[in-house]
């Protein structure tokens, strides 16, 4: 069986953990079972604290004050959305570093309903300074995004995926702020993050079909953006979707707008969720589905970019 | 609901200082410092442990003073002991200055917390003292809060995690002037606190004796149970005509209201 991104975040932790006296775990009574061996390993360095999200924040930022690492683990609305004003001040005016690792972004928690769907975390977090935001929906991309930037004097958000993308990445090929070139194309730039890297490599597929070759570039770290890999890219294709599992306004599709409005005869259009609560239930699949983010939606969308 | 009945007025100097910087500034809330300036003067000349050249020594003291909006009474003392200087104080309120009506702690030397939003220093001050008894450091960890503040829900999230941490290391101070009440009139500060585990004491803050023997009392035991003493102050006290809850929260004194606020702190 495949291991989960969820698994790597308890894995990195222990074996980081057993290096480094500092680091300092603390969880809202999620991923208790599998952060055990971490628990054994580092004694005095793990804490299911209870269900208060927005002190486990300012109890966090507490620990960096005294020069410990802390990271902070729970599902995602209460982690970002609840405690935002506690992230804002507690660390980002305070100037302190941390980690935030959370599960149950976007609707991942597909059937909990709206109150456990986490669409705004970009455009929220995008609006403090000191902080950086990662979409890892891998285990090595976790893994690997974790041990670049955990310790660089910032706040650190790492965005569990709760669907994996099913794309092997090298542990070399992913580092921290630079996005990867996945199919070189000519004609399109597809740009995704997280799950969605599977729409976009299928949205490819169908264009194929119809011999448009799309360039796929996967973006993991939300800030710092690599904006100079989509630029080369798109100013040599002129026309741009980006795909994610956000909110229209305020995610990566806004971000990659502002980034390159200013090339000649740019074609942009955003695959997102709409500006609204997602209120229908079913499977993670189903609401992708719902919410238009799907292979068939980059084709619908971008239809008359290729007419004549 | 407790009176407090000692009328005797102390540190006038300070006060005066004070209303100096509210004027000169033209901002700040004098009724807010006044009451808790007599703890805070306390603090700095008895109890805490600091090094005025080296703020962030790490054996000091750690005190966060969770009501910001009293921070001018944190200031003169930060001024008094050496942590910012007389230009500082010359600067409260100003364009270029370190000072504003909340302490900065990325600006402020000696300011351990950026507060101002009520309810955030308890939470910040429970992550320290839990780290430095992960570190294993005797550092005692002083924490002031407004009673109006603990209004806020996070101020008792924070208070659980402490008692069931068994942080012995902090100490919370309530300043207890009953401005809360006017809007929450079912108050019992001590019950509350007693109720969630913390070893309470109550003194009159405006009271140094008090404040030395509730002091004496407290452990500061890294394995302990956190402590809190329910201090009864008087908003505004000092001065009969602004104390209370009421139109002087946050108002700057003309010049007529000057020269009698000066004239009752000589």
């Amino acid at each position: 069986m495949t291991k989960s991104t969820r698994q790597q975040f308890a894995d990195t932790m222990l074996e980081l953990g057993k290096e480094n006296n500092d680091l300092v775990v603390m969880v809202g009574d999620i991923s208790h079972g599998s952060l055990q061996p971490f628990a054994e390993a580092c004694p005095g360095r793990y804490y299911n604290i209870g269900i208060l999200e927005p002190t486990t924040v300012s109890l966090g930022a507490g620990l960096s004050a005294v020069g410990l690492c802390p990271v902070i683990h729970t599902i995602a609305p209460f982690l970002i959305e609840r405690s935002f004003e506690q992230i804002k001040l507690d660390f980002c005016y305070h100037d302190l570093a941390g980690n935030i690792v959370t599960v149950g972004s976007a609707f991942d928690y597909s059937n909990l309903g709206v109150t456990h769907h986490c669409y705004g975390d970009f455009a929220l977090l995008k609006t403090l300074q000191n902080t950086e935001i990662c979409f890892p929906a891998s285990p090595v991309e976790f893994d690997q995004l974790f041990k670049q930037s955990y310790q660089n004097n910032q706040l650190t958000v790492y965005r569990i995926a709760g669907q994996s993308h099913g794309v092997e990445f090298k542990s070399e090929d992913i580092v921290f702020g630079k996005a990867i070139r996945v199919e070189e194309g000519d004609d399109i730039t597809i740009v995704a993050t997280g799950s969605q890297l599977r729409t976009a490599l299928d949205a490819a597929e169908l264009l194929l079909s119809k011999k448009i070759k799309a360039e796929v570039i996967y973006v993991h770290t939300i800030r710092p953006l690599d904006t100079e890999l989509i630029r080369t890219s798109v100013e040599k294709t002129k026309k741009i979707v980006v795909i994610e599992e956000h909110m229209r306004s305020g995610g990566l599709g806004d971000d990659i707008l502002r980034a390159t409005y200013d090339i000649q005869d740019l074609m942009f259009h955003s695959i997102s969720i709409p500006d609204k609560f997602v209120t229908s239930y079913g499977t993670y699949k189903q609401l992708c589905e719902f919410c238009g983010i799907t292979p068939e939606a980059v084709i619908d969308s971008t239809n008359n970019w290729f007419d004549g | 609901m407790i009176t407090v009945t000692n009328n005797k007025i102390l540190n006038k100097d300070l006060r005066r200082k004070i209303v100096d910087m509210v004027v000169e500034g033209q901002d700040g809330h004098i009724p807010s410092a006044f009451s808790i300036l007599d703890i805070i003067t306390f603090l700095y000349r008895d109890i805490l442990k600091f090094n005025a050249k080296k703020p962030e020594w790490l054996d000091r003291d750690y005190f966060i003073l969770s009501k910001g909006h009293g921070c001018l009474a944190l200031y003169v003392n930060l001024h008094r002991h050496g942590f910012i200087t007389d230009n500082d104080i010359e600067m409260f309120c100003k364009k270029g200055g370190i000072l504003g009506e909340h302490p900065d702690r990325t600006k402020i030397p000696g300011a351990e917390a950026s507060t101002g939003s009520l309810g955030h220093g308890l939470g910040f001050s429970v992550g320290i003292a839990l780290g430095l008894k992960i570190q294993g450091k005797n550092n005692r960890i002083i924490v002031l809060l407004g009673d109006g503040e603990c209004h806020e829900g996070t101020v008792w999230e924070a208070a659980n995690v402490a008692r069931n941490r068994r942080l012995g290391n902090l100490c919370a101070i309530v300043d207890w002037n009953q401005s809360g009440m006017t809007l929450m009139p079912e108050d019992d500060m001590p019950k509350k606190w007693a109720a969630f585990g913390w070893n309470v004491e109550i003194i009159n803050g405006h009271n140094e004796e008090e404040m030395a023997q509730a002091f004496e009392r407290i452990e500061f035991k890294n394995d302990g149970i956190p402590s809190v003493i329910i201090a009864n102050t008087i908003k505004g006290k000092g001065v009969p005509f602004i104390e209370g809850h009421g139109k002087w929260h946050h108002r700057i004194p003309n010049h007529e209201e000057y020269k009698e606020i000066m004239g009752g702190l000589v």
